[in-house]
């Protein structure tokens, strides 16, 4: 068994071109990918953090290109912690098309998944979108906001940190299923299934 | 936006269904330059899993498309509770049960709670169990898409025995567990259980070597089994009839206690939210490994095309545009019939059917997951498989079960499956008490069975076969394969995808500033 108490699932969505993989990339690498397409059999990137002394391990998904024709697959969604819808602020229509992602958020994500708001690139002099108007968005839609740039560093590990630091207080409050190493394999490494425990059953009765 | 689509693919793949998605991230994960299109706004065809909103829009497609019909039809759906809740609700404070508070008293559902409640519903078309040794576990594992997958383990088997429901007994542990078999039964049925487990199809030189034309119950009585022992082994293990050969009943026999001890009580896993989750998992490789995918794209015509030095490639025509492509492989219920030879032979089509019901159709201390096997009922009848899932795998709200029942069709699938759904559910639609549990709503429907491999007239084109009527989704795994090696001859079938850990980024980058700089400013607000 691997050094973490806790493993978290965090997935990115948002239009092409708005930078998730870069993000990513910047908070588990430190490092800033010039070109595109580089990331051919690039699932997802693991990262282990601390947050009040515990090991936390985050385990951050990418769309992997499906988002160019709208086409996640629902399964990408399932099993997510938090989850990261990310915007250009310098491209308008990857700011228009927030709505339709939520609506995609709400039909396949759990309802109890976090869900972050951010606005990449920051290091943009050509600003489309101003602050309060993604702030504004966050709000209305129960949503955390941050601005970030992955070129310039510039709130990456913070987005990250805090997603650690909220998701192990849920974790302690029971909020969510916790992948505490008890319920088998989920990391990379792993060769064999996940395999759920079968649960207490509240329901099993018939009649009333 | 659809029109930054490129054109140019060496494999193109029509269908998100089972087979087509594993053969789609086959070719992707070794190279291909592949494109995967579907025709609906969703994936797995066939295959697909609906939350209950979807699943109303599927039924209306069905039913006001004729060409759906070709493939989907008898389609009934009926309620048997009220539209709404005849007592005042209390503002939905219901969702917030949890898993810790005591027991909730039993709640009357109304349609209405099923629309209210819509995502929580995940219904296969094509519900499916995974064999724990079979094949489409160990390439799950073998090629590393288990990751995009979470399974639980089915809890119990159960059969129709003496006008009720019957545990069947499935391990060694088990076996001499049950009170429902005497001592000598339990050394019989060891005995036979081992000598299935030594079959050896190569060498017919065995315990079996006189039996192929005979009938699996007629070994199974000339073994000196019980009428008792006899029942659990045909119908709840073998999954069979009176009629079984007996090879062929020591074959599926073997299967079963092959994948028995490897993550549960019994041989099977089934796939948490559905069976429709698994040919999604494949997808996601193929676009790991730089698979374009594109949904809600129709095709108009598939042709061909003689290129420079007497190449021909397959071209479709899609929204005005031609794609073209080395190899097409294309479900069978999106290939114009023009291209499929032969026409697939008549063969049996599927009764299918969806109940939801108040509680689970036997007690159990933790919520069960089961598998239960009618033997039929009567003697003109089919073995009716049915699988019985709870909220915990994230098929329905709690307080719900979603059941599936299989049979080959005879009739239609209201007429084939009903009496079987009749000896478990109440199905009066009434108040009154019943020790059975409620069906609250239920949907029968006909499937035209598309599972026969067939080909196509056009060299490059290969046509995937739809959902069988059986238990798990091994012909699918194998079918994908030969496929593969007809596209790809002598390549590797889905090779172990690295894990993150292992990957080399090969691009040169050009370092950002570093990463500790403004980590003062990093710290995390309370």
């Amino acid at each position: 068994m691997e050094d973490y108490k806790f493993l978290f699932k965090v997935v990115l969505v948002g239009n092409a071109g708005v930078g998730k993989t870069c993000l990513v990339r910047r908070f588990t690498q430190g490092l800033f990918p010039p070109g595109q397409g580089a990331t051919i059999g690039v699932d997802f990137m693991i990262k282990t953090v601390e947050v009040d002394g515990e090991k936390v391990k985050l385990q951050i998904w990418d769309t992997a290109g499906q988002e160019r024709f709208r086409s996640i697959t629902q399964s990408y969604y399932r099993s997510a912690h938090a989850l990261i819808l990310v915007y250009d602020i310098s491209c308008q229509p990857t700011f228009d098309c927030l709505p339709d992602w939520l609506r995609e958020i709400e039909e396949y994500a759990n309802n109890k998944v976090l869900r972050i708001l951010v606005g990449n690139k920051t290091d943009r002099e050509d600003r489309e979108i101003p602050r309060h108007i993604g702030e504004d968005f966050a709000q209305r839609h129960g949503m955390y906001f941050l601005e970030t740039s992955a070129k310039e560093a510039e709130n990456v590990e913070r987005l990250f940190m805090e997603i650690a630091v909220e998701l192990m207080e849920q974790a302690k409050c029971k909020e969510l299923p916790k992948y505490d190493g008890s319920l088998g394999p989920i990391n990379g490494a792993s060769r064999e299934l996940l395999i759920w425990p079968s649960v207490k059953n509240h329901t099993v009765c018939h009649g009333f | 936006m659809d029109d930054d689509l490129p054109t140019d693919f060496q494999v193109i793949v029509v269908g998100t269904g089972m087979v087509e998605s594993i053969v789609a991230a086959a070719c992707s994960r070794i190279g291909k330059n592949v494109l995967h299109l579907d025709l609906s706004d969703h994936y797995g065809g066939l295959w697909a899993s609906y939350n209950f909103d979807g699943l109303q829009k599927f039924i209306k497609e069905v039913n006001s498309d004729p060409k759906r019909d070709l493939q989907v039809y008898n389609l009934c759906e009926k309620w048997y509770i009220e539209k709404e809740s005849p007592e005042a609700k209390d503002g939905g404070d219901e969702n917030k049960t949890d898993d810790s508070k005591a027991e909730p008293a039993k709640k009357t559902w109304s349609q209405s709670d099923f629309t209210a409640e819509y995502r929580k519903f995940n219904i296969d078309m094509t519900p499916k169990l995974l064999f724990s040794r079979g094949p489409l576990v160990e390439l799950l594992i073998s090629s590393n898409i288990a990751r995009y997958a979470e399974f639980r383990c089915v809890t119990r088997v159960l059969t129709w025995l003496n006008n009720r429901l019957m545990p069947v007994p499935c391990s060694r542990a088990d076996v001499f567990a049950t009170e429902a078999v005497t001592t000598v039964e339990k050394r019989m049925l060891m005995k036979m259980l081992t000598s299935i487990v030594g079959y050896n199809e190569d060498e017919m030189n065995n315990e079996f070597k006189d039996w192929n034309d005979k009938t699996f119950q007629d070994y199974l009585k000339h073994k000196g089994l019980t009428p008792n022992l006899i029942h659990y082994v045909l119908f709840a293990i073998a999954g069979g009839n009176n009629n079984m050969p007996c090879l062929e009943g020591v074959k599926e026999c073997k299967k079963f206690l092959m994948s028995l001890g490897r993550y549960g009580n019994t041989p099977f896993l089934w796939p948490m939210y559905g069976s429709g989750e698994l040919p999604q998992c494949f997808c996601r490789l193929c676009a790991v490994f730089g698979g374009v995918y594109c949904l809600n794209r129709p095709i108009d015509k598939v042709g061909t095309k003689t290129v420079d030095e007497g190449k021909t490639v397959v071209t479709i025509e899609s929204k005005a545009k031609t794609l073209n492509c080395d190899h097409l492989v294309i479900g069978i219920n999106e290939c114009p019939k023009e291209l499929i030879s032969p026409e697939p032979a008549e063969s049996c089509d599927i009764s299918k059917a969806v109940f939801i019901t108040n509680g689970s159709i036997m007690a159990s201390e933790k919520e069960p997951l089961s598998l239960l096997r009618f033997p039929p009922l009567a003697d003109d009848d089919k073995a009716v498989t049915v699988l019985e899932v709870g909220p915990a795998t994230g098929s329905c709200p709690k307080g719900l079960f979603v059941v599936y029942f299989i049979a080959s069709k005879s009739k239609d699938a209201e007429t084939d499956l009903k009496p079987y759904a009749e000896r478990i559910f109440d199905m009066s639609g009434g108040d009154a008490e019943s020790d059975k549990p409620k069906c609250l709503w239920s949907l029968f429907y006909n499937v035209k069975d598309t599972s026969a491999p067939v080909s196509s007239v056009v060299e490059g084109v290969h046509v995937c076969s739809g959902p069988d009527a059986g238990l798990d989704f091994d012909r699918a795994v194998e079918q994908a394969e030969q496929i593969f090696k007809k596209i790809c001859p002598g390549e590797e079938f889905l090779p172990r995808a690295p894990d993150p850990e292992e990957i080399v980024f090969e691009d040169d980058v050009t370092h950002g500033p570093e990463f500790q700089r403004d980590h003062d400013d990093d710290e995390p607000k309370e």
